[in-house]
């Protein structure tokens, strides 16, 4: 009679941890909470795995992140921000570091980037590059991108010219949460 | 009590038949995003896939374009392509199907623009392959070109895009 009582009173207790004390409370909780990360994910912070050496060292492969796709609504994006840049949607984007904004002037001369024929200080790039690119002048919404592996064969890294619309937003964090691989040298 | 099992049977009777009609009649769009997964499956093959079944997949795949379709590939640290009529097409189908152990091909993000008349279509994707055994996978910007031919949607143009140029 006891173990009776007892198990109804445990299921009773069971049934308050898992449903709640209000039952609609509950439902309208479990609402709210889908709702917030279903709009976070949409439209403020898509997750993403980085693939590929192109961002070495700074971001580490396999990695995770966070691209902010609020970061340019007040502005547009600067020299040295890390950006996500689509392809015809978002499922895979590319990684890259803007370096020339639109109306400037880029080139590359020996690995060392100049911007309008000045020589742009990269704090940021640790492995030796012998680049040549010569001066590409941006039209209005263009920005020049690469990333910060220049120790890889030029023709192998995808860099150059990209529009506007196409930058999804701002990578979050400034290193990679779960990155497994290390820098290859 | 009857009255609103009657009114749930009738709004379950028009779900049904709202659902039938999109089943029985898909849109154009819906219609070529399915054929255009089929042809990724298709061209895609697992290594234990055996001559016959890579060769029938090849000639299944070649049958989505046009006699006359024209593909155009150039993109970073890849030899431009050029491929010229169906043949053309199934040939390096072929070739592909012959040395790779497999591939796993997706088109994601496809971005349909019909036509007015309905009869011809552009979409804008993003095709991604892995070869079996690789770390890394490819990534390239396509806009397809496709017309309606006797009822069936074909491609007679693939042109890659310059994402970063």
């Amino acid at each position: 009679m006891e173990s009776k009582v007892n198990n109804s009173r445990w299921a009773a207790s069971a049934r308050t941890v898992v449903i709640g004390r209000n039952p609609r409370f509950t439902f309208a909780r479990i609402v709210v909470l889908v709702l917030a990360v279903v709009v976070t994910r949409e439209f403020v912070l898509l997750p993403v795995r980085i693939k590929g050496p192109s961002m070495l060292p700074t971001y580490a492969e396999n990695g995770v992140n966070f691209v902010n796709r609020l970061a340019y609504v007040s502005h547009e994006p600067q020299r040295g921000d890390v950006v996500t840049i689509r392809y015809s949607g978002t499922s895979v984007m590319l990684m890259k570091r803007v370096i020339g904004l639109p109306g400037e002037t880029i080139a590359f001369h020996a690995g060392r980037v100049s911007i309008n024929g000045i020589p742009l200080d990269e704090p940021y790039i640790k492995y030796p590059t012998d680049w040549e690119i010569p001066p590409v002048t941006l039209a209005a919404e263009k920005y020049f991108v690469v990333g910060d592996n220049r120790s890889m064969p030029q023709n192998l890294h995808t860099f150059g010219e990209t529009e506007r619309q196409r930058i999804v937003g701002k990578i979050l964090l400034c290193k990679n949460l779960f990155a497994s691989s290390p820098p290859p040298r | 009590m009857q009255k609103s099992l009657r009114l749930l049977a009738a709004a379950a009777l028009i779900g049904l038949g709202i659902w039938g009609w999109f089943v029985l009649f898909p849109s154009p769009e819906k219609v070529i995003r399915s054929r255009l997964q089929n042809l990724a499956r298709t061209i895609s093959f697992e290594p234990a896939d055996g001559t016959i079944a890579r060769g029938y997949s090849v000639q299944k795949a070649a049958g989505f374009f046009t006699t006359d379709a024209e593909i155009n590939v150039d993109g970073r640290g890849l030899e431009p392509l050029h491929f010229s009529g169906r043949d053309e097409i199934q040939q390096a189908l072929l070739w592909a199907a012959r040395s790779l152990r497999g591939l796993k091909v997706e088109f994601l993000d496809i971005n349909l623009t019909l036509d007015q008349d309905k009869q011809s279509a552009k979409a804008n994707l993003t095709g991604k392959w892995t070869p079996t055994g690789d770390r890394d996978f490819g990534v390239l910007e396509f806009n397809f070109l496709l017309k309606k031919v006797d009822g069936t949607w074909l491609i007679y143009r693939v042109d890659s895009v310059k994402t970063l140029s």
